[in-house]
């Protein structure tokens, strides 16, 4: 890590891997990051409704990330 | 009258008779169709306490007014009966080229009385019908089933078939339709085997009457290439309902272990990620844009289309990790004519019974090659495990004792769809109280559990969110007859469905006049099991008590030490009753019922409980 950076693993869901060419990747942001910050880095039709959760708990856009912490971005589904 | 034939196709196997009849305006707009005409048929046609697989019980083909029509996901067929798994009200909807064939032979509704003395296959065809020798189809699976009679009747005709489950009377057998998927979770296979009845083929000439036949058309076409953009911009069907898979495991809601775990560090192996890379050909219903299957080649290299379901139910929910042997245990089930889910949660019962030293046998989870072999036996019947695993996981359960109901994934009978529930209040709320018994279809109110509200609130709001997802997804796509998919996976209004009803039928509907049919049905679909099992409490409604379990809380992951407590289900089973106007035994008051336009219906129930 470095200096005050945190590390963020994101996970993305269903088609999102593929408009963003990964499925999992841990990326760095400055100390202080919220689920914005992350969301504003990564180039998805911010319009498009989303399920955002950390560690696999429900999460509002504009809370605080801690280094280390999992953010799964999936877009909605109405079952199988 | 537009938007309905007005038809009543009803065919007697016994004596090989049949007859036309008509319903009237009155009867459409109060039952609309699908789900609504069939229950209305069974409720008014059934004895209570018959036995739903004997001549008696009577099984209900049935679309709705936009069914078949072209337009966004019309393709669907709803099959219903008395259930032999739950003893309840039980339906299915599947989509089939049935449903457009079956409109344009002129008929809304078939019912299928009695039993025949020998396999027979129905050929329907406008005002011909045929009931012909099944000989050379009876035993054959589905496949060789469909094979054969599109050689027969040109791969144009609709045709609805049974597997060896269904012939054999395996209590979660389906009716499938290669054209499309299989509907009937219940046993409504069951039902037509115990008819003798091996497929139904229907072709039709007619023109389906529509009430703005033109504006229909060029509507329809026009949002069938609409939500097929949208579902190549949003790339949805790219993984399809295979993408929740991952969702699960990231929320712990997979079904792992016979639903004792809710996340495993290997579901990556079997995710929609792995799935699309092993796409071998796409695969859709009649009239859909946004094909979601997904079919990949199996262990033994029979081509086997996968969604969601079979993959948490046959792969997780049994700890079998390898993609390509859970595309076998799904094409085996396809095969058989047997439901994914139940089967996938038959399966891991008999592993947990096993593991916990309740019955012997040599089963265990993870074991693929032995999983195909029970699948077979419980298609078949085969020896006195065949039988047991026939029979569901509440009579398995029943026969098995040492407090394995507990751990027998189940409500009312139908096994739980593959959402794992041990800390999801509402999606809990939703299995409890789905009418069939547990099944996703109803209400799938995770998303919202997980993205707007505390996951452990117990609210009245995740009871409203219920009732309100039970409206659209139970009784607007079950009656209408549409597959639910471009609503909320490509934000597909739900006002593009009035305005296929209202061109095709002539009338002029808002949502509301679809809510009260919805709670119309909702309500009707309790007192028939109520009918059934007169001293009715909500402990019926309840889903199965290991989730209550401290002991069986996560001991990692997100929902680590959690579970659901009785005493909050309780009050939230008291929201969703007191926001229906049900009592507090689940049951639809008479003042509710008499508001909702049954009277007589509520009269005939009071016969056999005393309504509050």
């Amino acid at each position: 890590m470095s200096g005050s950076n945190i590390k963020i693993t994101v996970k993305l869901i269903g088609p999102f891997i593929n408009q963003l060419g990964f499925s999992e990747k841990t990326m760095e942001f400055p100390a202080g990051a919220t689920v914005d910050t992350v969301l504003s880095s990564l180039p998805l039709d911010p319009k498009r409704p989303k399920i955002i959760t950390r560690n696999g708990q429900a999460v509002t856009t504009g809370e605080k990330l801690g280094d280390g912490d999992r953010l799964a971005i999936s877009p909605l589904y109405s079952g199988g | 009258m537009y938007g309905w034939t007005g038809n009543i196709l009803r065919i007697n196997l016994t004596d090989r008779t049949h007859k036309v009849e008509h319903f009237d305006e009155e009867f459409a707009k109060k039952w609309v169709g699908g789900r609504g005409f069939a229950l209305k048929i069974l409720w008014d046609e059934l004895k209570p306490g018959i036995d739903p697989l004997g001549p008696e019980n009577k099984l209900i083909v049935t679309v709705g007014p936009i069914a078949g029509i072209p337009a966004p996901n019309t393709g669907k067929t709803v099959v219903a009966a008395k259930s032999p798994l739950t003893g309840g009200y039980a339906d299915g909807n599947l989509g089939t080229r049935v449903t457009e064939q079956m409109r344009k032979a002129g008929y809304d509704l078939i019912i299928i009385e009695g039993k025949s003395a020998q396999p027979v296959y129905l050929y329907i065809e406008d005002d011909k019908i045929q009931y012909l020798p099944a000989d050379e189809i009876w035993g054959k699976g589905t496949y060789d089933t469909h094979d054969w009679l599109y050689k027969k009747y040109g791969k144009g005709a609709g045709v609805l078939s049974i597997g060896q489950g269904g012939e054999n009377m395996n209590l979660y057998s389906m009716v499938r339709s290669l054209e499309g998927r299989a509907g009937g979770r219940p046993g409504i296979g069951a039902v037509m085997g115990s008819k003798k009845l091996k497929a139904i083929v229907i072709k039709g000439s007619k023109p389906i009457p529509v009430a703005d036949p033109e504006g229909m058309r060029k509507l329809g076409l026009e949002d069938l290439r609409k939500v097929g953009e949208i579902d190549k911009k949003t790339g949805w069907s790219i993984q399809g309902t295979t993408g929740v898979l991952a969702w699960c495991n990231e929320v712990a809601a997979l079904p792992v272990h016979n639903m004792r775990k809710t996340h495993h560090p290997d579901a990556w192996k079997i995710d929609g990620e792995r799935l699309n890379n092993a796409r071998v050909a796409t695969y859709g219903c009649p009239n859909c844009t946004m094909r979601c299957g997904i079919t990949i080649l199996d262990h033994e290299g029979h081509e086997s289309e996968l969604d969601y379901e079979n993959i948490g139910m046959l792969g997780s929910n049994l700890d079998i990790f390898e993609l390509d042997q859970v595309a076998s245990l799904n094409y085996l089930c396809d095969d058989y004519g047997l439901d994914t889910i139940s089967a996938g949660a038959v399966l891991a019962f008999y592993a947990d019974a096993i593991e916990q030293g309740a019955i012997k046998g040599d089963f265990k989870f993870g074991d693929a090659e032995m999983a195909k072999k029970l699948l077979g036996m419980a298609a078949r019947r085969e020896g006195e495990v065949g039988n047991l695993l026939a029979d569901g996981t509440l009579r398995m359960a029943r026969k098995i004792g040492h407090n394995s109901e507990a751990y027998a994934m189940q409500v009312k009978g139908l096994e739980i769809s593959a959402y794992n529930c041990k800390f999801i209040p509402g999606m809990a709320l939703a299995f409890g109280t789905s009418p069939i018994g547990a099944h996703h279809k109803e209400s799938w109110v995770i998303t919202f559990e997980l993205k707007q509200t505390a996951r452990d609130s117990y609210g009245p709001e995740k009871a409203a969110k219920v009732i309100e997802l039970q409206r659209i997804r139970g009784g607007l796509f079950e009656f209408i007859v549409a597959c639910r998919f471009p609503w909320i996976e490509l934000g597909w209004e739900l006002e593009h469905y009035v305005e296929y009803f209202n061109k095709t039928t002539g009338l002029n509907w808002t949502l509301n006049d679809f809510w009260k049919v919805a709670d119309r049905i909702y309500a009707l679909m309790k007192f028939f099991w109520v009918r059934e099992f007169p001293f009715w409490d909500r402990t019926r409604d309840y889903p199965p008590m290991i989730w209550f379990d401290p002991k069986n809380a996560d001991t990692d992951g997100p929902i680590a030490g959690k579970y659901l407590e009785l005493d909050k289900y309780n009050q939230l089973l008291d929201y969703y009753y007191q926001q229906r106007g049900w009592d507090k035994r689940g049951i639809p008051t008479r003042k509710t019922a008499e508001a909702l336009d049954l009277k007589k219906e509520a009269d005939q129930v009071e016969k056999f409980t005393k309504l509050e």
